[in-house]
């Protein structure tokens, strides 16, 4: 399904078959299948892959909540408590706070069956997988960027339906990685990845910053980047990225004795003067630390 | 909310109002700002016309220092909120903010001190203003310790008008003569289990008669670490929280306090606890949410 030609046919959020409902006002849930081709190194869903997933759910809630206004996602946190193996997994948001000019909105992810139900653990309701919160900016309805008709088109329950992913999805985006001790990887902006307005949507941002940061700390413990499992992401939204290429830099933090390991990423529109779109504290570990049983 | 020079009023880092009516009580609001000694100072901007940047420097109290060796990071957090907070104000004068959101990454415990601090504004809009904030110890080599953003809403300061001498300069505040310890300053109750109370005491006020920023993330480490040591088999007492988000969404007016928390899980080591702090007093709303991560230490 799409409102108002958005997402395209050939769209990342239709290739991981996102499925959409609104349950109350201000309630809504969003859930997408657990592919192969979703997976980070210790086989739970990428953290990108959820912050997609809670920024639809967010962006669902918005639109409903402050029609005929519209919204732009200002910051996103996601932190993942276990990790996430599906069979599907779905996001689950509500508002916080309705202000002025914004609003805030607290997502848990959870692990659900075919019918979406929780997946038992033991016989008892499972714990969260991800805990996230977003705020939005609002865009008045007489902001001529702002897409309006989308709000009014909104239904209750929707599908976004494409083809399966048929590459793991970093090679899909795709991502390249251009200098990995640098953080540096460039990813071209193109309306398979676009948002409602022509920039490059929020989740793939950090699914970007996710490669990059994952790039810079893995080399900084002589590791590939594809070994280590980001499991928290904190992203401030302060540009579109409309030109492209996104281009990113990292700074690493420290690390600690197990590997784990803070960045700072850097996102810039390599098209629009190098200007800084987005900046993400991103935490990773090797993948056999984030699998280890504890306390 | 504050004044000029016409007026007998004066307004610090803070926002905390000296040399005028009231000003007992304004001598008690400054032991916040005061507390862990922040020295701020503003930088040159690179073309004259930048956005605002400012640098600070903090000293690691012994009587401050927490589980992991260093300043705890409530504290590190309430010297976040002061500097990026008021390198936020600078940047829409002769408006000014208020926060509404943190979020915090801490790469270290340990801290030799003192503390330095940098704020740089990244984006300053009609109605927010978003400042990068990092900390590095200066005493370690400059090894960093964390690194956070801070969001902020752009407000009207009404009748006020806010005027600072430029480039503006905070000496660091002495050293407490009877130093006590942050959750004795802070008014946090003893206690254990999910549910962690605050007094809000005049002290914890702002000019605004809100309960100060840091007050609250003092609040919220206290009680995640306070949550994770009930309901985690093996944590100890040897807590500390790490990474951070809060989400100001309303003013705290009437107290007391309550942080109420959720531990979401477990994972190599670190605790995920889910944190609502709710302004009992006021039809108990809920004011603050946001996460901690708390590292056995």
């Amino acid at each position: 399904m799409a409102f108002a030609g958005y997402p395209p046919p050939e769209h990342l959020l239709g290739d991981l078959g996102m499925e959409a409902e609104l349950t109350t006002e201000t309630t809504a849930r969003v859930r997408t299948r657990v592919t192969p081709q979703v997976l980070s190194a210790d086989g739970g869903v990428r953290a990108g892959v959820l912050a997609t997933l809670v920024d639809i759910v967010g962006g669902a809630i918005a639109a409903r909540v402050l029609r005929p206004d519209w919204m732009a996602t200002a910051d996103l946190s996601i932190e993942l408590v276990g990790p996430p193996v599906g069979p599907w997994v779905e996001a689950r948001g509500s508002v916080l706070r309705r202000g002025r000019t914004t609003l805030v909105i607290e997502a848990l992810v959870v692990a659900v069956d075919e019918d979406g139900d929780d997946v038992a653990v033991d016989g008892r309701a499972p714990d969260p997988v991800a805990w996230a919160s977003m705020t939005f900016a609002v865009l008045p309805a007489t902001n001529a960027d702002s897409p309006v008709q989308l709000a009014a088109d909104l239904p209750m329950r929707w599908a976004f339906r494409g083809g399966d992913l048929e590459l793991p999805i970093m090679d899909a985006l795709p991502v390249t990685v251009l200098d990995a001790p640098a953080g540096r990887v460039s990813v071209p902006v193109r309306p398979y990845l676009h948002n409602s307005f022509g920039a490059v949507q929020g989740g793939v941002i950090a699914l970007i910053a996710e490669a990059a940061g994952a790039e810079a700390l893995g080399a900084a413990q002589g590791r590939h980047g594809a070994d280590m499992v980001v499991t928290d992401l904190q992203i401030a939204y302060l540009a579109l990225g409309k030109v492209g290429p996104i281009v990113t830099s990292a700074r690493v933090l420290a690390t600690g004795p197990d590997g784990r390991a803070g960045a700072v990423v850097e996102l810039r529109d390599g098209g629009a003067d190098d200007r800084l779109t987005t900046v993400v504290n991103v935490t990773a570990a090797p993948a056999d630390v984030t699998t280890r049983a504890v306390p | 909310m504050t004044a000029g020079p016409d007026d007998a009023t004066t307004v610090g880092p803070d926002g905390e109002v000296a040399g005028g009516p009231g000003d007992d009580a304004a001598d008690r609001r400054r032991h916040v700002s005061d507390y862990f000694r922040l020295e701020r100072w503003e930088l040159p901007a690179p073309e004259g016309d930048g956005p605002a940047s400012m640098a600070g420097r903090a000293p690691v109290d012994a009587h401050q220092r927490g589980p992991g060796g260093g300043l705890r990071t409530g504290g590190l957090l309430t010297s976040l909120d002061s500097l990026g907070g008021f390198t936020s104000g600078l940047a829409v004068l002769p408006q000014w903010i208020v926060t509404t959101s943190l979020m915090a990454t801490v790469s270290e415990l340990s801290h030799v001190g003192p503390l330095g601090l940098r704020a740089d504004v990244l984006r300053r809009g009609r109605n927010s203003v978003v400042t990068s904030l990092d900390v590095v110890d200066e005493g370690a080599g400059g090894r960093h310790v964390a690194a956070a953003t801070l969001t902020c809403a752009v407000l009207d300061p009404d009748a006020m008008t806010l005027e600072f001498e430029r480039p503006f300069a905070l000496a660091m505040p002495e050293s407490q003569v009877d130093p006590v310890r942050p959750e004795a300053f802070f008014c946090i109750e003893s206690g254990e289990g999910p549910v962690t109370r605050l007094r809000l005491e005049d002290q914890l006020r702002n000019p605004w008669g809100i309960l100060h920023g840091g007050a609250v993330a003092m609040l919220a480490d206290e009680a995640a670490c306070r949550a994770t040591v009930a309901a985690v088999p093996g944590a100890g007492h040897g807590v500390a929280a790490t990474d951070v988000v809060l989400h100001y969404l309303r003013p705290v007016k009437v107290g007391p306090v309550e942080a109420r928390c959720s531990v979401l899980g477990t994972r190599a080591g670190r605790t995920s606890v889910r944190v609502a702090i709710h302004d009992v007093g006021a039809d108990d709303r809920l004011v603050t949410l946001g996460s901690v991560t708390v590292l056995a230490v």
